[in-house]
């Protein structure tokens, strides 16, 4: 957490530097790193440091040449010449045109910070390089763990500051803590009671390790620790900007989990992540991986510049990459040489290049599926896939054949009733399992229709139906093609709907033609603001929810003449989820006016609008009108077309092998649309020439740049030294064995996760503006046991919930507050608040109703109404909230929907990121609306409710053995005497207020979607609800004790 | 919060509790915590002000930004071109568009025939400001308000211009303006938020652009600073309410037994975040009681409230918003904000605006005359304006009485009102298309030093380290205050 106040940062540095550093400026030996760097940094550097065009008087003085070289005859640093270093003079000055840092600056030096400049000086002005680009010398942090007798590497260098500052480090905690501590560090949620009595009852010397054991190999594990990598990540569930619609990425969400749990080395997750695309023989996951190059925000705002966003995108990406791997804050030198770090403009954007020819579009079109966009299909999806294939392309096969051995002599028209009117009974599909034949759709959401399948829903008929769904608005428009739809006599539109009973829509309507026939209220777009034409015909109330109706209209309601051609038909809803299944029209037609019979008809009129399932030579022929009629080769072809997919009158078996082929087509459309992808990252074929762009502005072209490192690090190694480097180049390099900065960046990044703080506090920032790390040299041991693990995280998990320090007791005295306020020596147990996931998934944990389901689509759990309305746009897909019901309400609150521009209120109030750009480190606030959400939101409170629920059902239990049941099934131990009292008393007082209002009781124990359990008086539900919501609200709680 | 401002707080509340003859831990901690002591301790947990904050002396305790999202046309509202009418359907000269870029919606356009604002213009106040028929009663201020005409910015879409109007950059991740303001100068509410943000309803009937928490949101600093929106419906506040069944008894022995249970625990472990934890929810038990009384207008008499026009009544509309705004900077909220949407007038320009200057400029008018009876306007700075402009040649079709502007982010117009401002005022010139500058140029870097100089605050020394720079509101430039706006 980023400190209150520049005031308390600075004595926040001043206490540290005495207590964890031992720096009081004149005991020991300065260290330009650890003393010197930071206040030269700070105050200095901006003016005379790396960035050439901002360098005043040609000073530099991040670098000993440039600091001791003399400029007109005089030395900045002289080293052990006080007098003579114009520097310190400079320093020292009382006058305002002389002092340095300037006035204007508004940066002033401490006396403190002063009197270790002076004895830097006089100690012969000694640089280094700075300290997270050196190497890491693993030899000294192997023989330094030899020198301390202690069994931990980690405890040893601990001890080591502890014992200097004369602390005392506290004892081990108790084992119910210990557990609790461990199960949310390790897989964000608490120990089951069970859990806890077999830790209890292990006297084992291993059982700490064993317990430990458990919960890294709980598939939860996974799930808590890509929860702080999908901050780094920036991932989300919309594309970010202006109309922030939804993105399907969720399976790059789910890989990260997935690599977790089966514990991918950190170096292979790092690879696959950027680079997967490019490893020879890729498997599909190690391309899904590449979503995180992805995750950023996109556009497709009208009017938006396609260059600038392409710079911008590579921007973010670049940054990201050299943020989360390498430490490093390059986003500045974007615009100029960063001023602190050696790190120019033209190298930031030689990094840039990398992603620069992204081969996803700029605009991101508002659509889920932005390209490139790869969609992986399980083993068994794959070969059911395939054989659905290959029975479409037989019965297409068998079709074709029986259609060119057809003739035109076979299209008779069937005659129904009198011969002379010569009229047929028409039935055509309009929708069923999939769209009839060359029928498109086009939604409000712009993506493509939804489908439901059998396992949501039973189905009217065969094995999908549309699926509508929204908080307002919303409309499938159906555009009608290759196959024409002629109204016949006395023509009937039918279609099946089936309301689902827990989101019911407040109308529904069919559009034919531009009129509209609805049921219940009129289904308008933005509200009242659109108003209805008068025409509309109101066909009553909605259908009853929850089963299969059949609605049908008359083709002239909707004032369509016999035999005109319909083009457009449009189902549509307000609100809700509606299922749509086989949409139907019937009705007599007459020969001559029905193209499904005659083939001149069918020619002269089919739309030209809609071009689906039209083969391209097709398209061209339909499209040249009659004028091709002379060639007969021509017409032959479009002829045997027509047979094929067309006529309903072609003889032989055209008819049965055709509607053999349209099922076997509406099953593989079914089979390969139920398989989800995810936005993946790809290069264009032809990489763009990459350009510098100017102080940041993409339309301001400076050099060329070309794929590469900042010289200041190791040397990207190319795997073939001839071409252009790689993504997969720049991914080896990241983690190198010889890349001090991605280990030292990753366990600290582990650290911080673990213990609240990382060595180094600013955990995104290890350059020169960051803080030192407090324990130096422990940073680099664990960076080498870390590579020498083989990047194992769940070892170094292990190695480091192992340590004394993390076993500590949290207890703390005033003393020890005042001396290490944030806890960085560690004499004392970690303890924090719990992250806003792990509140929530805490509170459904305990009371029972957490499903633990993996993966998949984001969530939609409670919310407070008007968290996205007031802010989407108008034509957003996600300015409607429709909330899910039943178990999607108690999923794992890693699967919660995100919306970037309004995300949801528990998680930002909980001080989790929008996700907008890249995060390494949450804060941890503390607020009133925290204690309002976590006493009132219906997720906390049903919580409370479903517990109270399970504690009255504990019957041979009386009410303090109750009570004991509920506390510690919440806080994993026993209450002590006191808080045995306490809970009585709350009892008492809220059995008494209820026992006054007992219908206010009936409210409290409906609250929630969960159903209410009949466990006696619903007064003492209640009572017991209230205690619940008081222990789900206590700091023991909603804290890592 | 940090370990710190824990610390200060324990020694806060051990004076308090010394003071009281009291220890902590003692039966019934919790209700004594609901007494003015508490929110003493309470109201240091909040927002302390930082260290050296103001800088100077401050003109402005409040701030309300009124933000016409979208981009109001300033031809057809503050910018007065009467020349205009003979160039009626003719051409921009090129001379005038100089090449500029445009949005991807009208470059592709064959004309750039000039629109004259269909509007009637008159002159209002001793300074006789120009201002057309739909801002009169904002412009019946006209001597209280200076103009600023040419407010330019960097970018030409919304989402970028959005972002940049409230936090400085154009990308998101920034601190906008009101978190800046609360983590600077800390709150003066011991019950409400420091920040306030309110998205009332609009008129418009044409696709609304989109707002942006982030345009609230406290981006790189806590996010306690991050605005609270006060809600039209459902909780003012987010879970407010207790819920169904629970009563304020239940809710109060509820919380004396948890500032119990947490007084217990305290002694036990001696972390300081369990008692700023125990008073936060002694002060969400306060908003409990001074948030509807916040949203209850029933103490209002009948004349102010008819003053903001008959939809002052209709919670979530603009009336409204400009009421409550007033009633929180009473009650020491520091920044109110509100976003109005609907002005992104790229078609039917004359019938969209009538509609959302009906919906906005009584109300405007109304709360500046309420502000200055009450006394408040001299306290409260009063900001107007939207992220961008729009341009003097019609977007699409050019009628006698219809036609559309596309965005124009290198000139516009907003006013400042209120605390520390010379009224009567009208700082910069634009050309004869109000096309481009011809004089004094204020880059919205400027005015938000100015909002913040107003405040008390030199927008160069607030600053917070982010992405290894010192970030602050008004970006890496150097920027200027407009001395000129001072009173």
């Amino acid at each position: 957490m980023r400190s209150r106040t520049q005031f308390f940062l600075s004595v926040a540095t001043a206490i540290l530097s005495l207590l964890v550093c031992g720096a009081t400026a004149l005991a020991e030996e300065v260290s330009f790193n650890r003393d010197v760097r930071p206040t030269l940094s700070e105050n200095c550097f901006a003016c005379h440091g790396f960035d050439a065009k901002k360098r005043k008087a040609d000073l530099r003085l991040d670098t000993p040449e440039g600091a001791y070289t003399p400029i007109k005859g005089q030395s900045p640093i002289k080293p052990r010449d006080l007098a003579a270093s114009t520097v310190w003079s400079r320093i020292q000055s009382s006058d305002a045109d002389e002092v340095m840092p300037p006035p204007e600056s508004h940066k002033k030096l401490s006396q403190q910070q002063k009197a270790i400049l002076r004895q830097w000086i006089e100690e012969g002005a000694q640089y280094q390089r700075h300290w997270s680009f050196e190497p890491i010398s693993a030899n000294a942090a192997a023989s330094h763990v030899l020198s301390v007798n202690v069994k931990s590497g980690i405890d040893g260098f601990l001890q080591e500051r502890i014992t200097k500052s004369k602390m005392v480090s506290t004892a081990e905690a108790n084992r119910e803590t210990l557990i609790r501590r461990v199960a949310f560090t390790l897989t964000g949620l608490p120990p089951s009671v069970q859990e806890v009595d077999r830790f209890l009852a292990d006297h084992s010397p291993d059982a700490y390790t064993a317990m430990l054991d458990r919960y890294l190999d709980s598939q939860h594990y996974g799930e808590e620790m890509a929860r702080h990598w999908l901050d780094v990540a920036r991932y989300a569930d919309t594309h970010g900007l202006h109309l922030d619609n939804e993105r399907s990425m969720w399976a790059y969400r789910d890989w990260v989990i997935g690599a977790f749990n089966r514990n991918l080395p950190f170096d292979q997750f790092t690879i696959d992540q950027i680079a997967g695309d490019l490893i020879p023989d890729a498997t599909p996951e190690q391309v899904i991986a590449t979503g995180f190059s992805r995750c950023n925000v996109t556009t497709s705002e009208g009017g938006a510049i396609s260059e600038e966003y392409r710079h911008l995108y590579a921007v973010d990406r670049a940054a990201t990459v050299l943020q989360t791997w390498m430490g490093l804050t390059a986003g500045c030198a974007q615009c100029h040489d960063h001023k602190y770090d050696p790190l120019s403009t033209s190298e930031f954007y030689s990094v840039y290049s990398f992603f620069f020819s992204a081969a996803d579009p700029p605009m991101d079109g508002n659509i889920a599926a932005t390209a490139p966009y790869l969609k992986v299909a399980a083993r068994e999806q794959e070969n059911r896939i395939a054989a659905l294939k290959a029975l479409e392309s037989a019965a297409e096969i068998a079709l074709r054949k029986a259609a060119a051995e057809a003739t035109e002599a076979h299209l008779v028209h069937p005659l129904v009733g009198d011969p002379a009117s010569r009229k047929r009974a028409l039935r055509q599909v309009l929708f069923d399992d999939a769209f009839g034949l060359g029928i498109e759709s086009k939604t409000t959401t712009r993506n493509p229709s939804s489908w439901a399948t059998s396992t949501e829903i039973e189905m009217h008929s065969g094995a999908r139906a549309l699926r509508l769904s929204c908080g307002e608005f919303t409309e499938d428009v159906l555009q009608i093609g290759v196959r024409p739809v002629v109204a016949p006599e006395n023509g009937m539109l039918s279609v099946w709907v089936r309301i689902e009973p827990k989101s019911v829509p407040r109308g529904i309507s069919i559009v034919v033609q531009g009129k509209r026939a609805f049921w219940g209220d009129l289904p308008l777009a933005d509200g009242a603001k659109r108003v209805a034409n008068g025409s509309e015909l109101d066909r009553g109330p909605l259908p009853p929810a929850g089963k299969w109706t059949q609605l049908q209209i008359l083709l002239r309601d909707f004032g369509v003449k016999e035999n005109s051609r319909i083009d457009s038909f449009a189902v549509q809803q307000l609100g809700g989820v509606v299922y749509w299944d086989e949409c139907v029209v019937s009705g007599e037609i007459a020969a001559q006016f029905d193209p499904l019979t005659n083939f001149e008809l069918w020619r002269s009129t089919a739309s030209k609008k809609s071009k689906a399932d039209v083969p391209p030579g097709i398209e061209k022929l339909i499209a040249a009108g009659t004028q091709e009629a002379q060639s007969p080769e021509k017409r032959k072809e479009l002829l045997n077309f027509y047979i094929e997919k067309i006529s309903e009158s072609a003889g032989g078996e055209v008819i049965a092998l055709r509607r053999k082929w349209e099922n076997a087509r509406a099953s593989r459309l079914a089979a390969e649309e139920a398989v989800h992808g995810s936005l993946v990252f790809r290069d264009m074929s032809q990489p763009l020439e990459t350009f510098i762009a100017e102080r940041g502005q993409y339309n301001k072209l400076g050099a060329r740049v070309e794929p590469a490192v900042p010289a200041v690090f190791h040397p990207l190694q190319k795997a073939d030294p001839s071409a252009r480097a790689t993504r997969l180049d720049l991914a080896r390099w990241l983690v190198a064995p010889r890349n001090p900065m991605a280990l030292r960046v990753t366990v600290n990044r582990f650290w911080q996760q673990v213990f609240g703080v990382g060595l180094v506090k600013t955990s995104h920032d290890f350059g020169s503006q960051g803080e030192p790390p407090s324990h130096p040299e422990l940073l680099d041991w664990l960076a080498v046991w870390f590579r020498e693990s083989g990047w194992d995280v769940k070892a170094l998990m292990r190695l480091l919930l192992s340590s004394e320090a993390f076993r500590r007791d949290s207890a703390v005295d005033p003393e020890a507050i005042q001396r290490d306020p944030e806890n960085r020596m560690l004499a004392r147990g970690p303890r924090l608040r719990l992250d806003a996931e792990q509140i929530r998934d805490n509170a459904l944990f305990v009371s029972g109703l957490l499903d633990a389901t993996f993966g998949g689509r984001g969530v939609m759990p409670y919310q407070p109404p008007n968290i996205w309305e007031p802010v989407g746009y108008a034509n957003s897909n996600t300015r409607f909230y429709l909330q899910d019901h039943g178990s999607a309400l108690y999923r794992r609150s890693i699967y919660a929907f995100l919306k970037r521009t309004a995300p949801p209120p528990f998680m930002s109030n909980f001080d989790a990121p929008n996700r907008e750009q890249t995060c390494a480190r949450r804060e941890r606030t503390n607020t009133p609306m925290q204690a309002l959400q976590l006493m009132n939101d219906v997720q906390h409170f049903e919580a409370a409710r479903v517990l109270a629920e399970k504690v009255l059902s504990q019957q041979t239990l009386d009410d303090s053995g109750r009570a004991l049941w509920l506390f510690r099934t919440v806080l994993s131990r026993n209450p002590d005497a006191r808080e045995v009292k306490l809970l009585a008393s709350a009892l008492g007082k809220q059995r008494t207020l209820f026992g006054q209002r007992p219908e206010e009781a009936r409210k409290v124990v409906q609250v929630g979607e969960s159903l209410t359990r009949s466990v006696g008086p619903v007064e003492e539900t209640a009572a017991w609800t209230m205690l619940a919501n008081l222990v789900l609200n206590l700091d023991e709680t909603v804290n890592r004790n | 919060m940090s370990p710190f401002d824990e610390l200060n707080l324990i020694q806060t509340r051990r004076q308090f509790f010394r003071g009281a003859g009291l220890s902590l831990g003692g039966v019934g901690l919790g209700a004594l915590m609901c007494k003015e002591a508490a929110a003493t301790a309470g109201s240091k947990i909040m927002h302390p002000a930082l260290d050296g904050l103001p800088h100077f002396a401050p003109k402005a305790k409040a701030v309300i930004y009124l933000h016409m999202n979208g981009g109001p046309s300033q031809l057809d509202t503050w910018d007065y071109k009467p020349g205009l009418g003979e160039w009626y359907d003719k051409d921009i000269p090129p001379s005038v568009q100089g090449g500029q870029r445009l949005t991807g919606m009208t470059s592709k356009q064959a004309r750039f025939p000039v629109a004259p604002s269909i509007f009637r213009f008159s002159q209002h106040g001793q300074c006789g400001r120009w201002a057309s028929e739909l801002v009169s009663h904002t412009a019946a201020h006209a001597d209280d308000i200076a103009l600023i005409k040419t407010v330019h910015t960097n970018a030409i879409n919304h989402d970028p211009a959005c972002t940049f109007v409230m936090t400085g950059r154009e990308v998101p991740g920034y601190a906008s303006l009101g978190s800046w303001l609360g983590y600077g100068l800390g709150s003066e509410s011991e019950n409400l938020p420091a920040f306030v943000v309110l998205t009332p309803s609009w008129k418009s009937v044409g696709a609304a652009q989109a707002l942006f928490s982030r345009m609230w949101s406290s981006g790189f600093l806590p996010a306690q600073f991050n605005g609270v929106a006060l809600r039209s419906s459902g909780d003012p506040v987010l879970y407010l309410r207790n819920p169904d069944g629970v009563s304020a008894a239940n809710r109060r022995e509820m919380l004396d037994s948890l500032a119990e249970f947490n007084a217990h625990r305290f002694s036990q472990l001696g972390d300081p975040s369990i008692q700023a934890r125990i008073a936060q929810y002694e002060m969400a038990f306060r908003m409990q009681s001074s948030v509807p009384e916040l949203v209850d207008l029933s103490g209002e008499d009948t004349k102010t409230l008819e003053s903001y026009g008959p939809e002052v009544h209709k919670s979530g509309s603009f009336a409204s918003s400009a009421l409550m705004a007033r009633r929180l900077v009473e009650r020491g909220v520091r920044v109110v904000q509100i976003l109005h949407r609907g002005w992104d007038q790229h078609g039917n320009l004359p019938s969209e605006i009538r509609l959302q200057c009906q919906d906005t400029d009584q109300p405007i008018g109304a709360l500046l005359t309420d502000l200055k009876q009450r006394g408040l306007l001299d306290s409260t700075l009063v900001v107007w304006g939207g992220e961008f402009g729009r341009t003097v040649y019609s977007q699409g079709t050019l009628t006698q009485t219809n036609y559309g502007r596309d965005h124009h982010p290198r000139n516009f117009c907003m006013w400042m009102a209120g605390a520390g401002v010379k009224g009567g005022i009208s700082i910069g010139e634009t050309d004869d298309f109000s096309y481009n500058i011809t004089e004094s140029p204020v880059h919205l870097n400027d005015l938000n030093a100015t909002i913040l100089h107003l405040c008390g605050i030199d927008h160069e020394r607030l600053t917070v380290k982010f992405q290894g720079l010192d970030a602050r509101l008004t970006g890496v430039e150097k920027q200027r205050v407009l001395t000129e706006v001072l009173a």
